[in-house]
């Protein structure tokens, strides 16, 4: 990594004022992976990446447009001025659209180089512990890498002070995915990973063990196959895709739309008093940036179930007249609970334990249906059959709410950290 | 090449892309971006060395096609390894560029603007609409040191409409119109006027759809539309297809020469034409040099051929068919799929819905998911209940779900229309542009309900 990411912003934004725009908003990131990949159980592969980008937004007159190239020289940056004032002229005009301003930032932190042998000695660790653990289990692929990223984000307004942000992050990521077999018989495939200053003794972390021994468990399944409700207690993997559908319905869109059923929710208890969701902004590969380059505060999104904001854009914010108080898209997590994930399973009169969640993209009021892979049948406490063909249908935001226990248990995952979540009310099919 | 060489790919590639959203007029995204690279991959001693890098770096080819053997190479670190002969022709030739001279960024906001405002004049009551178009051009120039030498296109544009008004409770419901195909925004009619009827049609969806009464779980008879069988062609059966997923464990592996589908069912991944027609998608050859070739993996019921790429080709010790394909600049090519159906049978749609005494018509799917087992899951936004072999009310969202082989297997009705679409993107590590095609199906399936 040689050149200039400070500079090259700088050299952008200057040439976005020269062309006329009225304000700009400039990202130049330079990024280096090194990744080391396995594919049916062996090592395959030796990755190395390098990229640059120049992201940049022009308003003029109220017309916006965005425009990114991965060509910085100055003729590349020319023609992305060109394009981008072509498009900006043509747009409508929105008085709406503003750029950040008075944002200061420099982040350092994390390793700068990789280290292929520690990431070979992850991949050698994984491979050894499922030769040793788990043999019926075949890793389709899995990933050790590190990644090194340096973005320098300017931004200029008429009459006011631009930002200026700066982060360098290095941080290690580990992934494995993959399905167990015995002779003709397959489970569902799976996957658990995470993020990390370093892959030390990755293979117990991030869920990967239990991953890997449940998908040995999971080649024999068996359907429910009857109508009843009753409880799921989600993974945390599963929790994702809820807590997913949370952030959107407090974001732009929906809120722009006006379809957003917590619009008018702040304040309120939109979940049960056992779900606390904060941020984490200085998990690896994480920092505290919004995506439109505003420096995010530490922030707790529900408390005790107890909705505190929304997070507009500043853009969603002018739209829609709602506060601007900026959140990062990563670094989150779920605070444990107080009951063990053995006793929050005993409790359960009759349901499953859900590990994934298939399902279609939920109502905007929430209605879902979907398919729960590799899950167990819960029965009287106890953990039977893994379970084929299951759907279970309900109303995501009644999920929130009708949760009856949070496990002491997390999987930390580096940008996630998440329990176990017991819910009632299901409808199994 | 080096002694211990015994395959080397470099790839230029550029990637262009634009993404214009539009939600009540307000032009929320307003996107192009292009990305040019070049990237080598080559197979030393068994083990696979990656590099790439920027496209404007001087002596970038040199250096990555260094880098890249030098990371081959350092895998030995994980000891010795057999080393394949990677087979299969090595294509030379040109893709010629076709279609017509681009949209203007100002004409496609000009037409954006139109349909919402048409839209929002004619349909009293609409509470939003939202409008995105999409287009992304690959060119891709190719070298193996083996001699091959080609340039290759990939180039598609998609818009769609979607219309959101509120239920009989004040929840917000919404229908979805879909357009996609070759080229760029120029390239396919979605002017206004094109355009009326299919949205009045799709208004009268919304409209159904604000009385939908909610669908009942379990299996039900199903007739699935063009748009549902090419999802279920993609994901339920064409991604167990895939080699790589074979010699992963998929349940694919046991089924070659076996009955996997009714007798009505043939399904194919077609390299660059059907009927005499350049597919959506054409891939004359793949990102390994190897010229492209139809993989017919279902004739009638029988499950007979896999997709490959040179690798697990070798593996498998069977010709490879073009299907490496890589997303990015950055991305390794990996077995894809590219233009994936369910061929037509002889029925007709209301010949099918006539058929059904309870049961469903599933018209539009927003996502789908499925897994090595074949048990897949897509969204339904729109469809109706059948009672009596004629159409009743409008569904709520719902999911449909099964085992694709036994789906398959319970088809008994295969229509003669056939729609192919290449809007959406595959997930598989990389994105990916691909088509989808089929027919109306009748079959047994699962739906999400009380």
């Amino acid at each position: 990594m040689g050149f200039s990411t400070e500079q090259a912003a700088e050299r952008a934004v200057q040439a976005l004022r020269t062309r006329g725009f009225d304000s700009v908003l400039v990202t130049v990131s330079e990024t280096e992976r090194c990744e080391l990949n396995l594919a049916q159980n062996e090592p395959s592969l030796l990755r190395s990446n390098a990229a640059r980008k120049l992201s940049a937004t022009g308003i003029v007159d109220g017309r916006r447009a965005s425009a990114e190239a991965s060509d910085l020289s100055d003729e590349g940056v020319a023609g992305l001025v060109d394009a981008l004032w072509t498009a900006a002229s043509t747009a409508p005009a929105d008085a709406a659209h503003a750029v950040s301003q008075g944002q200061h930032l420099q982040v350092s932190q994390g390793q700068r180089d990789a280290d292929p042998t520690a990431l070979a000695d992850a991949l050698r660790e994984l491979l050894a512990w499922r030769a040793e653990h788990t043999p019926t289990m075949m890793i389709e692929e899995a990933a050790a890498s590190h990644i090194h990223q340096r973005l320098h984000t300017r931004t200029h307004a008429p009459g006011g002070a631009g930002s200026n942000l700066a982060l360098d992050l290095g941080w290690c990521e580990l992934s494995v995915f993959g399905l167990a077999r015995e002779g003709g018989r397959t489970s569902s495939f799976n996957g658990a990973g995470g993020s990390a200053e370093a892959l030390t003794h990755a293979t117990s972390r991030f869920g990967i063990e239990p991953m890997m021994r449940e998908l040995t468990r999971q080649v024999h399944t068996q359907p429910l196959g009857e109508r009843f409700v009753g409880d799921v207690v989600l993974a945390p993997g599963a929790v994702t895709d809820l807590l997913g559908w949370l952030m959107g319905q407090l974001g732009d869109g929906p809120l722009i739309e006006g379809s957003s059923v917590y619009r008018d929710s702040v304040g309120l208890l939109i979940a049960s008093p056992l779900l606390t969701l904060r941020s984490r902004y200085d998990a690896p590969g994480c920092a505290p940036v919004s995506g439109d380059a505003f420096v995010t505060p530490p922030v707790t999104l529900l408390d005790a179930g107890r909705l505190t904001q929304l997070t507009p854009s500043f853009y969603g914010s002018r739209k829609t007249g709602l506060a601007h108080k900026p959140v990062a898209s990563e670094g989150w997590e779920l605070l444990a609970g107080s009951t063990p994930l053995a006793q929050m399973i005993a409790a359960v009169p009759r349901g499953a334990l859900v590990d994934r969640l298939s399902m279609g993209r939920p109502a905007p009021n929430g209605d879902f249906s979907g398919v729960i892979k590799n899950s167990f049948a819960l029965e009287d406490g106890k953990i039977g059959a893994a379970l084929s063909e299951t759907m279970i249908n309900g109303n995501v935001a009644q999920m929130l709410k009708d949760v009856l226990a949070v496990s002491v248990e997390r999987i930390d995952g580096g940008s996630a950290a998440l329990p176990w979540v017991r819910i009632g009310g299901l409808h199994f099919s | 090449m080096s002694a211990s060489t015994s395959y080397l790919e470099t790839r230029h590639h550029e990637l262009r892309k634009t993404r214009m959203v539009m939600v009540d007029g307000n032009l929320t995204s307003n996107l192009r971006s292009v990305q040019a690279g070049v990237s080598a991959r080559a197979y030393v001693d068994g083990y696979w060395g990656f590099a790439s890098a920027p496209a404007d770096g001087a002596g970038v080819h040199d250096q990555v096609r260094a880098t890249a053997a030098g990371n081959a190479r350092a895998m030995g670190l994980f000891g010795a390894r057999p080393s394949l002969v990677l087979p299969g022709a090595h294509y030379r030739g040109e893709q010629r560029r076709m279609g017509r001279t681009a949209m203007t960024a100002g004409d496609c906001t000009d037409r954006m603007a139109e349909l919402h405002a048409h839209c929002m004049s004619r349909y009293p009551g609409l509470k939003s609409t939202r409008i995105m178009a999409t287009d992304e051009l690959h060119a891709k120039s190719l070298r193996t040191d083996a001699g091959g030498d080609s340039l290759a296109l990939i180039q598609r544009v998609a818009v769609s409409v979607v219309l959101v008004a509120e239920d009989d409770q004040g929840t917000p419901i919404e229908v979805r119109e879909s357009l996609s195909g070759m080229g760029s925004f120029a390239d396919i009619d979605w002017s206004v006027q094109t355009l009326a009827a299919k949205l009045d049609r799709l208004h009268g969806h919304l409209q159904a759809k604000r009385h939908a009464v909610p669908a009942r779980g379990g299996l039900h008879t199903v007739v699935l539309a063009p748009d549902l069988a090419g999802m279920l062609a993609h994901e339920a059966m064409g991604h167990p297809c895939e080699a790589d997923a074979v010699l992963s464990g998929a349940i694919t592996a046991d089924l070659k020469g076996k009955r996997v589908a009714s007798e009505l069912i043939s399904m194919v991944d077609l390299a660059h034409h059907y009927n005499g027609q350049e597919t959506l998608c054409p891939v004359y050859v793949d990102d390994e040099g190897t010229p492209a070739e139809d993989v017919l993996m279902i004739d009638r019921g029988v499950l007979r051929q896999f997709m490959h790429s040179r690798e697990t080709a070798a593996r498998l010790g069977l010709p490879p068919s073009g299907n490496a394909r890589a997303y990015g600049p950055d991305d390794e090519p990996l077995v894809r799929m590219r233009n994936t159906a369910i061929l037509p049978g002889t029925s007709t749609l209301d010949e099918l819905v006539a058929g059904v005494e309870d049961g469903y018509l599933l018209l539009d799917t927003s996502n789908g998911q499925a897994d090595a087992t074949t048990e897949f899951m897509f969204g339904v936004n729109l469809a109706y209940e059948i009672r009596g072999g004629k159409l009743g009310a409008a569904v709520r969202d719902t999911t449909v779900s099964g085992s694709a082989l036994k789906v398959l297997q319970s088809v008994d009705g295969v229509g003669s229309d056939m729609k192919w679409s290449n809007s959406g993107y595959c997930g598989k590590k990389q994105p990916m542009v691909v088509s989808v095609g089929g027919p109306s199906l009748r079959a047994r399936a699962q739906l999400g309900g009380q």
